[in-house]
C-alpha cells in the first residue's frame, strides 16, 4: 500500500491552465474545493542526481510553506495554503484574484504620463515596511524582486493589499548580514527591471530603516555587500 | 440543508456535510460510530469555522488513504485527525470529535455519486434537528478555535479566522 501511486494531483494539472513556467516551478490556476487556486508544481531538474534533486526539491516545498505561515502568523499578508502534495511537490494556494505584480503595477505607471510619482512613493514606501515586518521576524525571503510582491485590489484595507509570494529559497535567519544581501538581491533586481528608479529605491530603504529597530545593521551590511558587488565587477 | 462539494482531486468522490442541533443520542451516536456502524464522520460544530474548514480535511484525508499514508484506522478519523492542528491523535478526538453530552453535530460524509440512500440513513439516526450547514459558524466558539490553533491577532488583520485555521491544517506536517 505505501508505495502506491497516487497520481490525483498530475492528473488534475493536465488539465488546467498553466500561467507560467519557470525555470523551477509551474504554476497554474484552477478551482479547489470551489475556491480560485494556484498551484504550484516544483519538478525535477534533469541535470542533478535525482536522489539530491528530490531532497532540493522538498526542501524547497516544505521552506515555501513554513515561512507563508510564519509571515502570516506576523500579519504580513501571504496567499493562505490550502494543500500539499509532498509526493508530488505541489503546494495549492489562495489565488489572489484580480492582482498585479508589483513589477507590472511599476510598469505600467511608469507608462502612464499623469502624476506617478506619489503613487509609486506610496508602494516603495509601503513594501520597505513590510519587509522590515518580514525581517524582524528573521524570514529571509531569498529571491526578493517586484515580480513576487502582489499588489491585491478591492475594497480591503490598504494595510494588506501587498502580499509576499514564492518563498522556495526562503530561510530563517536573524544575521544582518542575510538581511543585507536580501535587500542586495531586491536592489540588483529592481534597478535593472525598472529604469530610473535610484530615487524610488532609496525611498524604499529610508522607509525600511525606519520601521524597524535593526535596520542600521541590516542597512550597514548592505553598504559592504555592495562594495564588495563593485569590486568584484572591477575585478571581473 | 446539506451541502455536497465533488473534490476536483478525485471527481469521483463528494463530501457531504449535514449539521444538527438539539442532538439527544449523542452518546448512542458516538458509540455507532465506535463500532462502525455510522458511515460518516462525528464533528463538533463548536470547533468549526466554516464548511470549507472540513473540505480541506476531507481532501486531505482521501488523498493519503490514496497514498496509503493515512495516520489512523479510517478516513473519517482521518478528517477528525486532519482538522487538528497538531499531530496529537487522542487530543484530536477529544477537541474535534462530538463528546456524550453534545448537543450538536456535523456529519461529514464520503461517497461517489448518488449520497441520497446514505443520508436518508443518516437522519434516521440523529435524533435532532437538522440546520443548513453554513449555519455552523453560528455554533463555533470562536475564543476556543482561536487558542487552540494559537492564532495571533496581527494574523487576523491579513486574512480571515477560516484563512488562519485552515493555513495551519494544511501545513502541520512541516511544522
Ligand atoms: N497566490 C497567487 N495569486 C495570484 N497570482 C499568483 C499567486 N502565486 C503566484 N502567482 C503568479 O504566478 C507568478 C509566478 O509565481 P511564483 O510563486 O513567483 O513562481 P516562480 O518561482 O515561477 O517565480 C507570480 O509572479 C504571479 O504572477
Ligand atoms: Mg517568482
Amino acid at each position: 500500500m505505501a508505495q502506491e501511486k497516487n497520481m490525483a494531483v498530475p492528473q488534475l494539472l493536465s488539465n488546467v491552465e498553466l500561467v507560467k513556467q519557470g525555470a523551477e516551478a509551474r504554476v497554474y490556476r484552477t478551482e479547489f474545493l470551489g475556491k480560485p487556486t494556484i498551484v504550484k508544481e516544483r519538478f525535477p531538474k534533469r541535470y542533478r542526481h535525482p536522489v539530491l534533486d528530490q531532497k532540493l526539491t522538498h526542501r524547497r516545498t516544505v521552506q515555501e510553506v513554513r515561512s507563508i505561515l510564519r509571515c502570516r502568523r506576523a500579519g504580513i499578508s501571504a496567499p493562505v495554503v490550502y494543500f500539499v502534495d509532498y509526493m508530488s511537490h505541489c503546494i495549492f494556494l489562495e489565488e489572489v484574484v484580480g492582482s498585479l505584480t508589483v513589477c507590472d503595477h511599476i510598469a505600467s505607471t511608469q507608462q502612464s504620463e499623469s502624476c506617478q510619482d506619489q503613487e509609486l512613493e506610496w508602494l516603495a514606501q509601503r513594501v520597505g515596511q513590510i519587509l522590515a515586518k518580514m525581517h524582524d521576524e528573521d524570514v529571509i525571503h531569498g529571491d526578493l524582486t517586484t515580480s513576487n510582491m502582489l499588489l491585491r485590489r478591492g475594497p480591503e484595507d490598504p494595510e494588506s493589499n501587498l502580499v509576499l509570494i514564492d518563498f522556495g529559497l526562503s530561510y530563517i535567519s536573524a544575521l544582518p548580514e542575510d538581511k543585507g544581501v536580501d535587500l542586495y538581491v531586491l536592489e540588483k533586481a529592481f534597478l535593472s527591471t525598472h529604469p530610473n528608479t535610484e530615487a524610488l529605491f532609496e525611498k524604499l530603504l529610508k522607509s525600511y530603516t525606519a520601521s524597524s529597530k535593526k535596520s542600521s545593521a541590516v542597512i550597514k551590511k548592505l553598504d559592504e555587500v555592495r562594495l564588495r558587488g563593485r569590486k568584484r565587477s572591477m575585478v571581473g | 440543508m446539506h451541502l455536497t462539494q465533488e473534490l476536483e482531486l478525485f471527481p469521483d468522490h463528494r463530501v457531504t456535510q449535514m449539521l444538527f442541533k438539539e442532538v439527544k443520542n449523542a452518546a448512542g451516536l458516538r458509540q455507532s460510530a465506535v463500532e462502525g456502524k455510522i458511515n460518516g464522520a462525528l464533528i463538533n460544530p463548536t470547533m468549526l469555522v466554516n464548511p470549507f474548514q472540513v473540505l480541506v480535511a476531507a481532501n486531505k484525508a482521501v488523498h493519503l488513504q490514496k497514498s496509503g499514508k493515512m495516520k489512523t484506522r479510517s478516513l473519517y478519523s482521518e478528517i477528525i485527525f486532519n482538522l487538528s492542528p497538531n499531530n496529537n491523535i487522542s487530543e484530536a478526538f477529544k477537541r474535534f470529535g462530538i463528546s456524550d453530552g453534545d448537543d450538536s453535530v456535523m456529519v461529514v460524509v464520503v461517497h461517489n455519486k448518488d449520497e441520497s440512500e446514505l443520508l436518508a440513513d443518516i437522519t434516521a439516526k440523529v435524533e435532532g434537528r437538522q440546520i443548513p450547514v453554513e449555519d455552523v459558524s453560528s455554533l463555533s466558539d470562536s475564543a476556543k478555535i482561536k487558542k487552540l490553533y494559537k492564532i495571533t491577532p496581527q494574523e487576523e488583520k491579513c486574512g480571515t479566522l477560516l484563512d488562519a485555521v485552515v493555513c495551519r491544517m494544511a501545513t502541520k506536517d512541516v511544522m
